[in-house]
C-alpha cells in the first residue's frame, strides 16, 4: 500500500507529533507514504463559505498533484479529507464543474483528470491495514488505561462522503480497544468540538468545547483520543483557554490516536516529541502503557 | 429564496418542508437560542430580512448534522454556505474570515510554521513548508481576492 501523504496546514505547524507518530507507525504497517509537494490549503470551510469555484480549484489543485503522482490521497485531518473529498466527488461526476474548475487551474499549469482516491487515515488502518495486523504488530498494550473517543464530524459526515452514519465512529472505537484502551460511553458522541466557530463565535466554540470536556470528565476518563487536529486545538489548547476565561480546570489529556499506535508499537515517547500536548500527556500515557 | 436555490450549494432550500429535524440535530440550537436551522429556512423562504439571514449563517459549525438527518435533502447546512457566499459576493465577510482567506491567498497556507517548528521540522528531517505562489493565480482567476479585498501585486494576468 502507498499513499500520497496530505498534511494540510495545521499538524506540519502545531501538531508535529501527530505527524512523527504517522510517520513512525504506519510504514511498519506496511502503508508507504510518499511527501507531496507544493500543496496548498485544502481549502477548509471559510473558503467554501464564499466561493464555491475558490474552494473547487484550491482543493484540485492537491488532487492534480497526487494524480501526478499516481498515488491515492492519505488524509490526517478531517476537514483536509472532507474537502478533498467531497471536490473528488464533485469533480468526477459533474463535467460542467470540472470544466470551469480546470479553466482556473490553466495558468498554474494543472488539469484534474479524475484519476486519484481521497482515503482517511481511519479508513486505511481500519479496511486497508486491518485491525488483525495492528493486532499483531502491537508490543505494548495499554493497561487501564480508559479514553473518551472524538472521531469529529468529517470523518462521518456527510453521509454521501465515505462513510456511512455511525460507521466511522465504530471503526475508531474498534481501533482504540485494539490498543489494549478502554473505550468510554458518554453523551453526545456525534456532537462537534465547536472549532469550527472558532475566531468567528468564540464564545460559542469554548461553551460547547467546555460542555463537552465536563462530560468526558463526567465519564471518569484519563485521556481524549481524536483523529482530528481541529478537535485536538480546540479541546487540548481550549482548556488553557477555559482556564485563563472561566477559572475551570480540567485537566484532561487530549491525544491523537497515532500518538497511541505508536506507543503501543514500542515507540519511545520522544520520537514523537510528545511533550507538545498543552495539557501534559506524556506521563499518564506511560503510566499505562505495557511497556 | 430562488436566489439561494441558483447558487451553488443551495439548491436544498427548494426540498424544505419545514419539519424542524435540522433543528432537533443541530448542536448549536441546543445551546443557544440565536440559532435555529429550521427557523433560518423559514426566513429564507419568506424572504425576511437579508442582513438577518447572513448574520444568522455564521453560527453554524458545519457538522452536517443535520444534512444526514434531513428526511428531505433539503441540506441546511449547504445552503447556510450558499447564503455565506452571496453574502461574500456583496461585500459582507466576517473579519476574521476575510483575513484567514487573505492569509491563505498570500501563502497558499491556512496556517504556518512558526520559525522555531521551521528550525525543528529542519532538524527532524521534515519535509519543508514552502509559501505556494500558484495559489494567488488561481484565486486571481476565481476572483476570491476581489471578494475578501486582496491586493494582488503585479501577476501573469495583468
Amino acid at each position: 500500500m502507498k499513499y500520497a501523504l496530505y498534511l494540510g496546514c495545521l499538524i506540519p505547524s502545531r501538531e508535529l507529533s501527530y505527524e512523527l507518530s504517522v510517520r513512525r507507525a504506519l510504514p511498519r504497517l506496511g502503508v508507504e507514504l510518499a511527501d507531496m509537494e507544493g500543496t496548498n490549503c485544502c481549502a477548509p470551510f471559510g473558503i467554501q463559505s464564499l466561493d464555491c469555484v475558490s474552494w473547487l480549484a484550491l482543493a484540485a489543485r492537491n488532487l492534480c498533484i497526487a494524480e501526478e503522482m499516481g498515488l491515492d490521497i492519505l488524509a490526517l485531518c478531517n476537514d483536509c479529507y472532507e474537502s478533498l473529498s467531497m471536490t473528488n466527488k464533485i469533480l468526477k461526476e459533474s463535467e460542467d464543474v470540472r470544466e470551469k474548475v480546470n479553466a482556473t487551474l490553466l495558468d498554474v499549469g494543472k488539469e484534474f483528470r479524475g484519476k486519484t482516491n481521497v482515503k482517511h487515515m481511519v479508513d486505511v488502518l481500519y479496511e486497508g491495514v486491518g485491525l488483525e495486523r495492528i493486532e499483531k504488530s502491537i508490543t505494548n498494550p495499554f493497561k487501564g488505561l480508559k479514553a473518551a473517543v472524538q472521531a469529529g464530524c468529517h470523518l462521518v459526515r456527510p453521509k454521501i462522503l465515505h462513510y456511512g452514519v455511525g460507521r466511522g465512529f465504530d471503526d475508531l472505537d474498534r481501533l482504540v480497544k485494539t490498543l489494549g484502551i478502554e473505550v468510554a460511553d458518554y453523551e453526545g458522541k456525534e456532537i462537534c468540538c465547536g472549532g469550527p466557530l472558532r475566531d468567528i463565535e468564540d464564545n460559542f466554540a469554548r461553551n460547547l468545547s467546555r460542555k463537552k470536556l465536563a462530560i468526558f470528565k463526567k465519564a471518569n476518563v484519563d485521556c481524549v483520543v481524536t483523529v482530528c487536529p481541529f478537535c485536538y486545538m480546540q479541546f487540548d489548547m481550549g482548556q488553557l483557554e477555559i482556564k485563563t476565561m472561566h477559572k475551570e480546570e480540567f485537566n484532561l489529556p487530549v491525544v491523537h490516536f497515532a500518538e497511541l499506535l505508536s506507543l503501543a508499537m514500542g515507540f519511545q515517547p520522544s520520537e514523537m516529541q510528545l511533550k507538545e500536548h498543552k495539557i501534559p500527556a506524556d506521563h499518564i500515557l506511560l503510566k499505562h502503557s505495557g511497556g | 429564496m430562488h436566489e439561494v436555490a441558483n447558487t451553488p450549494r443551495g439548491e436544498g432550500i427548494l426540498w424544505c418542508i419545514q419539519c424542524g429535524r435540522c433543528a432537533g440535530s443541530c448542536p448549536v440550537a441546543r445551546m443557544t437560542t440565536a440559532y435555529n436551522p429550521r427557523r433560518f429556512m423559514e426566513m429564507i423562504i419568506l424572504g425576511l430580512s437579508r442582513k438577518t439571514m447572513y448574520d444568522l449563517a455564521w453560527h453554524c459549525l458545519s457538522c452536517f448534522t443535520c444534512l444526514d438527518r434531513c428526511p428531505q435533502g433539503a441540506d441546511t447546512g449547504e445552503v447556510v454556505l450558499a447564503v455565506r457566499s452571496i453574502a461574500a459576493r456583496g461585500g459582507d465577510v466576517p473579519k476574521s474570515v476575510a483575513a484567514m482567506a487573505k492569509r491563505i491567498i498570500e501563502t497558499g497556507h491556512l496556517v504556518n510554521p512558526t520559525g522555531s517548528v521551521r528550525t525543528q521540522r529542519q532538524k527532524l528531517g521534515l519535509p519543508e513548508l514552502t509559501p505556494v505562489k500558484d495559489v494567488q493565480i488561481i484565486m486571481r482567476n476565481t476572483g476570491l481576492d476581489r471578494i475578501v479585498g486582496y491586493h494582488q501585486g503585479k501577476g501573469p494576468k495583468e
